[in-house]
């Protein structure tokens, strides 16, 4: 105890020597015990060194708590956004008039041209123009012949002058028909093509004839039509530009029709086409069918011509008893059922094309219009969804039996005649009309009709909008999806999405210079595939809010290891400098009162 | 190191007060012009165990609702724990009824439960609204709505303030469904959103709603509790809730055909029988509320248009010149579900009542005091700056310890 009680001189020196500092903090000019030796750096080495190893070890542990995040390309995203969405999308079209019969000098085709895309601009102006619209910049090239003279206006039109001068005759003859003569032109404009882009020419032909009292207008089915009769200038200047503007351009659709909601291609650029055939009551007859047939001989052909706008695969089914939810009334004057357009939204449950057999308590069922007609297709559509059709079977209209346990098969003239029936529903699906006329203030046309679905002018329309409404809804959906990830500085970007969005952004850039190159079908290719990869990479199934970690939480996991330890480290070290630091002014001091 | 965190949270919130500007203008513009095409539903009971017997009754009532009303199975996402019917306790096997006279089987034979049993999550809840699922997710438990779609979502358990619970184990919180909806706008899939909350204090689960287009009602305000509607002494438990049990009677006298509006709805409820308040939230959404019939968001819609004619292109025996003939029918527009004017209720009775503060004046003062904390709006700065101020805190204490 005695010895506890007076500790030897050196270590108290040591000991002391730590509470010093403070209290000669006040009185730091004149210390009461000099320092006669120099301070060591040893006590200071150590802490900067234990403080130096917890700097050095921060980079490490944040870059370990870094969250990986694919850096995605915000500003291309931006750019390709301002350049679909800024300017309306419009495709590059030409276009192409041949007047036999009117006019008689070069003068005159110019002129023609002028008044043509004058009165197509003012066309274009009154329309409220959809996705997809044409430029109406690049002039109209007019041929004029009369008689033994031809006249162009542009030189890049090589039309064969005279070869219309046989349609007198053919016609008289009583051969002429208009598909034979779709045929023919078809031949004429195909040779009169000298640059050999034949993708997005669109030419019409007037032929004025005197002889003939009223006027034929008819739509080929490729990229031309006709006007034949007794037309004036003047008429034959309007008709040319309301066929160019409102039915190669447009599709043909009337005004006031709905347009936006045609678009049944889902986000990844495929269809799948459902078709159904449902019995009502299988107590009363079934019904069977060869779809197989169908499909090899009729429906193969169309899908592989409307390769460029989506991927389309068929299923089909036959349901043996579905009933029908909503009633039907029977009408003496008409002899059969009737259910009005009010009660289609409740006829059945299910999706796709469907037709319907009625059962024997409601056959025959026919579909009455609201304005009081009888439909002569017996269906209609829902967009988005599908189709019905009731299709009310021979026997049914008869009155005649029928075995009941047998399946009977429908007949293929009967197939045929409900399949043109679904190829009139599956181009109102697509927007396009299921009739072939076209009416306008100008007058009536005549569409001619196609072996696979939809001609060739038609096929343009759809590309035009499809490329137009996939890459709005693209450059749409990037947006979102650099919005949401910017907005969510924390969340794990995986490095699958950032790729999905470059390939997105290349097929996107793609599509734009196909655009205005004026190829239709490439770009529909092309704008499918890039709304399918943003659609990927914004539904990608990683993306999930709560499964990223806040700031807050990442803070509160590490900071009770590490912030207690740091504090303490850092203030011995400032502790160690400011003690070095007097002790060496100690040392100074008393150098200098020695000196 | 104190400085940089301090300017994070505060560049983070600027970045999403910008973002939320654009977004909102953006996505206002773009809801009027669409058409409605369809309906759907969601339906979620996020309750288990047989004493929540009757959040499983609320969840099948409204289902039979709104099937009856159109909805088909294929446009309803069910999402139940699906405990009851078959659970050891039931005295009706494979029945679940919503009264206690026993009158109609909820469990019938014709329900489909797309989520059942440990399924419904939080977080298959939030991927069904953002459409993120895994691949293999099939479609019947997809939403597959689109810009068109008018979509009821319908959610009963227990809840609290800003908060849902997950079958007792997890929640859902008010602004992880606020940001789910703002991911579906922003999406377009929706284009009007009508969603029922019937908990405890449900009106602060959409109280952090941003989103236009969007109508929300909850069964009680912030304080207030949810009860249940009566015991039923056979079954055991409670059969029903009061604000779903008003809903379905309301809902009862309806048919496919009516047109009654959602303003009738809404103030169809009275606090006095509901025991709660019943509020609504409309300032996210553009129509008036009588203008708008209840089947817009509980029936069915489908916008059909008339196949004037079948396209004939494969038989040489339908040609026709084309002088000869044209169809007799014109009509190539859609045929849309008339909106007849609705001649229910004019009156927008309010039916908020004002709260009597009672109590002693230190719960008085405790009030004031978390009321005035509630509109401190950023929250996330308050903390940030409460987190860098402890670093100078602790490191003056630790210094003055020595």
């Amino acid at each position: 105890m005695a010895a506890a009680s007076a500790p030897t001189p050196s270590s108290t020196a040591e000991i002391a020597e730590a509470p010093e500092p403070l209290p000669s903090k006040l009185d730091n000019s004149e210390p009461d015990c000099p320092r006669k030796t120099r301070p060591g750096l040893k006590r200071l080495a150590l802490t900067f060194t234990v403080l130096f190893s917890f700097l050095l070890g921060l980079p490490f542990l944040l870059k370990s708590v870094e969250i990986y995040r694919s850096p995605l390309p915000f500003r291309e995203i931006d750019d390709l956004s301002a350049a679909v969405e800024s300017i309306p999308l419009q495709f590059p079209c030409k276009f192409r008039a041949v007047f036999v019969g009117i006019g008689g000098s070069s003068f005159d085709a110019n002129e023609l041209s002028v008044k043509i895309e004058h009165q197509m601009r003012e066309i274009a102006a009154k329309d409220s123009t959809s996705c997809g619209a044409c430029t109406y910049n690049s002039s109209v090239c007019v041929v004029v012949e009369n008689g033994a003279d031809c006249f162009r206006s542009d030189n890049d039109f090589n039309w064969k002058c005279g070869a219309l001068s046989e349609l007198n005759k053919y016609e008289d003859s009583g051969e002429y028909n208009d598909e034979l003569f779709d045929e023919y032109l078809h031949s004429l404009v195909d040779e009169s093509d000298s640059r050999g882009n034949g993708n997005n020419v669109y030419t019409m032909i007037v032929v004025r004839r005197e002889g003939q009292k009223d006027v034929s207008a008819v739509v080929g089915k490729y990229r031309h039509g006709w006007i034949v009769g007794r037309v004036s200038e003047e008429e034959a200047v309007k008709k040319v530009a309301s066929v160019f503007v409102k039915v190669f351009v447009n599709g043909g659709k009337e005004e006031g029709s709905i347009s936006g909601e045609f678009m049944p291609v889902g986000a990844d650029g495929k269809i799948v086409l459902s078709f159904n055939l449902l019995n009502a009551d299988p107590h009363d007859w079934t019904y069977d069918w060869e779809f197989q047939e169908i499909d090899d001989n009729l429906l193969a052909p169309i899908l592989e011509y409307l390769k460029p706008l989506a991927d389309i695969s068929v299923e089909s089914q036959v349901l043996y008893h579905t009933p029908k939810s909503s009633f039907s009334y029977w009408d003496e004057t008409l002899g059969s059922y009737i259910f009005t357009t009010k009660d289609l939204p409740f006829f059945v449950e299910g999706r796709a094309i469907l037709q319907y057999v009625p059962s024997s308590t409601e056959c025959p069922l026919q579909l009455q219009l609201p304005n009081g007609k009888i439909s002569k297709s017996n269906g209609f559509i829902s967009p988005m969804w599908g189709s019905v059709v009731v299709w009310n079977h021979a026997a049914c209209l008869n009155g005649s039996k029928m075995e009941t346990r047998v399946r009977h098969m429908i007949s293929s003239e009967d197939m045929r005649k409900i399949f043109e029936v679904f190829i009139g529903q599956l181009r109102q699906l697509f927007g396009l009309k299921s009739k072939g006329i076209f009416r306008d203030a100008s007058g009536t046309m005549r569409l001619l009709t196609s072996e696979s679905g939809f001609t060739e002018w038609e096929l343009d329309v759809l590309s035009r909008q499809h490329t137009c409404f996939n890459l709005l809804q693209c450059t749409t959906t990037l947006g979102s999806l650099s919005r949401l990830v910017q907005s969510l500085p924390r969340m794990i970007i995986k490095e699958e999405i950032g790729e999905q969005v470059r390939y997105s952004l290349e097929a996107a850039k793609l599509a734009l210079s196909n655009v205005s190159a004026g190829i239709y079908d490439a770009s529909a290719v092309s704008s499918r595939r890039a709304r399918s990869f943003a659609e990927d990479a914004f539904y990608h199934p990683s993306m999930m809010s709560v499964s990223y970690y806040s700031f807050e939480h990442c803070f509160a996991v590490y900071s009770p290891f590490f912030l207690p330890v740091a504090l303490h480290v850092l203030l011995a070290a400032l502790r160690e400098w400011k003690r070095y630091k007097q002790e060496s002014r100690k040392f100074k001091a008393w150098k200098s009162k020695k000196d | 190191m104190a400085t940089s965190f301090k300017f994070k949270p505060l560049t983070i919130s600027i970045l999403l007060l910008f973002l939320c500007n654009a977004i909102a203008s953006s996505a206002s513009g773009s809801s009027s012009t669409t058409m409605h095409t369809n309906n759907w539903a969601i339906l979620v009971c996020t309750s288990r165990f047989w004493f929540n017997y009757r959040h499983m009754a609320n969840t099948l009532s409204l289902y039979r609702t709104v099937k009856r009303l159109g909805i088909p199975d294929e446009r309803i996402i069910l999402m139940l724990a699906d405990d009851m019917a078959c659970n050891a306790r039931n005295k009706y096997p494979a029945q679940v009824f919503n009264n206690e006279n026993h009158r109609l089987n909820l469990y019938g034979d014709n329900v489909e439960v797309d989520y059942r049993g440990y399924e419904v999550t939080v977080e298959n809840f939030l991927r069904i609204l953002t459409g993120r699922h895994e691949t293999a997710v099939p479609r019947s438990k997809r939403l597959l709505s689109d810009e068109g779609s008018h979509i009821l979502l319908y959610m009963t358990g227990h809840g609290g303030d800003e908060f849902l619970k997950f079958q007792d184990s997890e929640e859902l919180q008010s602004h992880d469904l606020a940001d789910a909806v703002k991911q579906m706008k922003e999406k377009r899939r929706f284009k009007e959103l009508l969603i029922m909350v019937d908990t405890c204090q449900a009106a602060t689960l959409f109280s952090q709603l941003q989103s236009p287009g969007v109508l929300a009602i909850g069964s009680s305000k912030k304080g207030e509790n949810s009860y249940s509607h009566h015991l039923d002494s056979d079954v055991g438990v409670s059969v029903v809730d009061r604000f779903t049990f008003f809903t379905l009677a309301f809902f009862e006298r309806l048919n496919m055909y009516d047109n009654a509006s959602l303003s009738s709805l809404f103030t169809s409820y009275n606090p006095n029988t509901l025991m709660s308040t019943a509020y609504y939230r409309t300032d996210l959404y553009q129509r008036r509320l009588e203008e708008v019939p209840v089947t817009n968001f509980f029936g069915s819609v489908m916008e059909t248009i008339h196949t004037d004619s079948p396209y004939r292109a494969f038989s040489n025996r339908y040609y026709r010149k084309s002088k000869t003939e044209m169809p007799s029918d014109q009509s190539g527009g859609g045929n849309q579900r008339a909106l007849e004017d609705s001649d229910v209720l004019e009156e927008l009775a309010d039916p908020k009542l004002n709260a009597i503060q009672v109590g002693c004046p230190l719960t008085h003062t405790w009030n004031t005091i978390l009321g005035r904390m509630e509109k401190i709006t950023q929250i996330d700065n308050f903390v940030n700056c409460g987190v860098v101020l402890m670093f100078p805190i602790v490191a003056l204490s630790s210094w003055f310890s020595h």
